[in-house]
């Protein structure tokens, strides 16, 4: 289980101050699948950096009961001049994991054969996106932190994600932070809307999702 | 109650040693890469500065100075400070650089500096060695004395740089201020920082100024411990220790405080 308590969250740039999250309450339960929604700059990202203690809130508190991935993003988690091997033996080595697995792993899951020893900086987004998600899925989290990346994939990457992650790992939790509402009706079954700082949780995804779309 | 404290103790200080073995490995392999002589070039550079400026000094000032060696003089001066140099300016803006390692939980900001001053230290030490060894064989450098207080200034000198750099490091994300004057300070404080000279060539007034520098103390302590009875040296190895308590307390303050407002791409 997760829980977010008052999470207030605000950068300050000079003197300039923005406020993305006020007062944030949110639980996320042991195998629950949450998509997060909202409008772009409305603060997902921002909540799953803090959930994934990436960043700090500014006040309140986060407490995890599992254990739980790096977020699953664009940016983030890789150091760009290393290889894609490289990056897999220094993720084995800080997750303390055996390296000869992992590299089998990530190996047959993101197909990206002699790629693979090239630097990272020079693969696209989808070719990042298999190589988080092998490495991710290789460590085995008990909540899974994506934010949007499932999208750049292709067919053949969307198709083994929704193996490996949602039906392989069905008793897993995710959050997910997502604008395709096609993604979200599919697999998740909560739902929390940020709107202008605030989150609101529903258990009915479908009401969500409309609620979304009308923003 | 004890027990399971001492079990979260021991599993956590496991996860910072296997975080800090794969932080160094990191380094390593991004910044000398693994071509030709690999990470052997971290030593390469102190090596390069403290010898070519001893030649320097050899040719401009002779072969000795108030009766010591002058080649070996520059160097025991110049390893040491090209330490703290790199030190402070690896450690400028350092978290904003290794922001994308903060997606992982297990690495605090702390690994980073404490790597990098490991990296330079390892270099500045083998370097010594490397240099020290050469020198002895030609006879241009002494048969350390007494190898235990050179050491201790050493360990002095290398905690007091380390502190130094708790503080350059969340300083220099606050404002951007500090971090343009840091050349401009690690220059000027050269001479206060014991390279040049050693206490007892200088008046008593000018000595007794620079004893309040943690630099001089330590640097006097590792000149002690190479030459011994040939030299008189002052120094009181409290200061080192109470400037890098002092400075280590500020600068591991401030990391938890920048961490607390560092946003991450």
């Amino acid at each position: 289980m997760i829980t977010c308590t008052n999470i207030c969250k605000s950068y300050t740039h000079g003197s300039a101050r923005k406020q993305v999250l006020r007062d944030v309450n949110l639980t996320f339960a042991a195998g629950s699948r949450v998509a997060l929604l909202g409008r772009n700059g409305a603060g997902k990202s921002t909540l799953i950096k803090l959930i994934g203690g990436v960043e700090m809130p500014t006040s309140g508190r986060i407490t995890r009961h599992m254990s739980v991935s790096w977020p699953l993003g664009f940016a983030g988690g890789f150091q760009g001049s290393l290889t894609g091997y490289d990056n897999a033996r220094f993720i084995a080595r800080i997750y303390n994991r055996d390296y000869r697995e992992m590299r089998a792993y990530v190996e047959d899951f993101t197909e990206l054969g002699r790629q693979l020893k090239m630097p990272v900086k020079t693969y696209s987004s989808g070719m990042r996106a298999r190589l988080a998600f092998a490495l991710s899925l290789a460590i085995e989290f008990d909540c899974y932190l994506v934010d949007e990346i499932i999208l750049v994939g292709d067919q053949n990457f969307q198709r083994k994600c929704q193996y490996e992650l949602f039906e392989k790992r069905q008793d897993r939790s995710m959050i997910l932070a997502s604008h395709s509402t096609e993604t979200v009706r599919d697999f998740c079954n909560e739902a929390v809307i940020i709107h202008g700082g605030i989150a609101t949780a529903y258990d009915d995804v479908n009401h969500a999702v409309d609620l979304y779309s009308a923003l | 109650m004890a027990a399971p404290t001492m079990g979260r103790l021991r599993d956590s200080l496991a996860v910072q040693g296997r975080v800090i073995h794969a932080l160094m490995i990191r380094e390593l392999t991004t910044r000398f890469g693994r071509e030709n002589i690999g990470f052997l070039w971290v030593m390469v550079e102190p090596l390069l500065f403290g010898g070519l400026v001893a030649i320097v000094w050899r040719v401009t000032h002779g072969p000795e100075e108030h009766g010591i060696g002058i080649v070996a003089f520059v160097i025991s001066g110049y390893i040491p400070i090209t330490l703290f140099r790199h030190c402070v300016s690896r450690t400028a803006m350092i978290f904003t650089a290794n922001g994308s390692l903060m997606y992982h939980r297990q690495i605090k900001v702390l690994d980073f500096i404490l790597v990098r001053f490991l990296i330079e230290l390892l270099g500045g030490m083998m370097a010594y060695l490397f240099i020290g060894l050469i020198l002895i064989f030609f006879d241009a450098f002494p048969m350390p004395a007494n190898i235990g207080l050179f050491l201790a200034g050493w360990m002095l000198y290398a905690l007091f740089t380390l502190s130094i750099c708790l503080i350059i490091a969340p300083a220099s994300e606050m404002s951007e201020v500090v971090e343009k004057f840091i050349p401009v300070t690690t220059y000027i404080m050269i001479p206060f920082s014991g390279l040049f000279s050693m206490q007892s060539w200088l008046t008593p007034s000018l000595r007794g100024y620079l004893a309040w520098s943690p630099f001089v103390n330590a640097m006097e302590m590792m000149r002690k411990g190479l030459w011994g009875p040939d030299i008189t040296a002052y120094y009181n190895p409290w200061n080192p220790i109470f400037c890098t308590v002092v400075a280590a307390v500020i600068g591991l303050a401030l990391c938890r405080r920048v961490r607390r407002t560092l946003s991450v791409e």
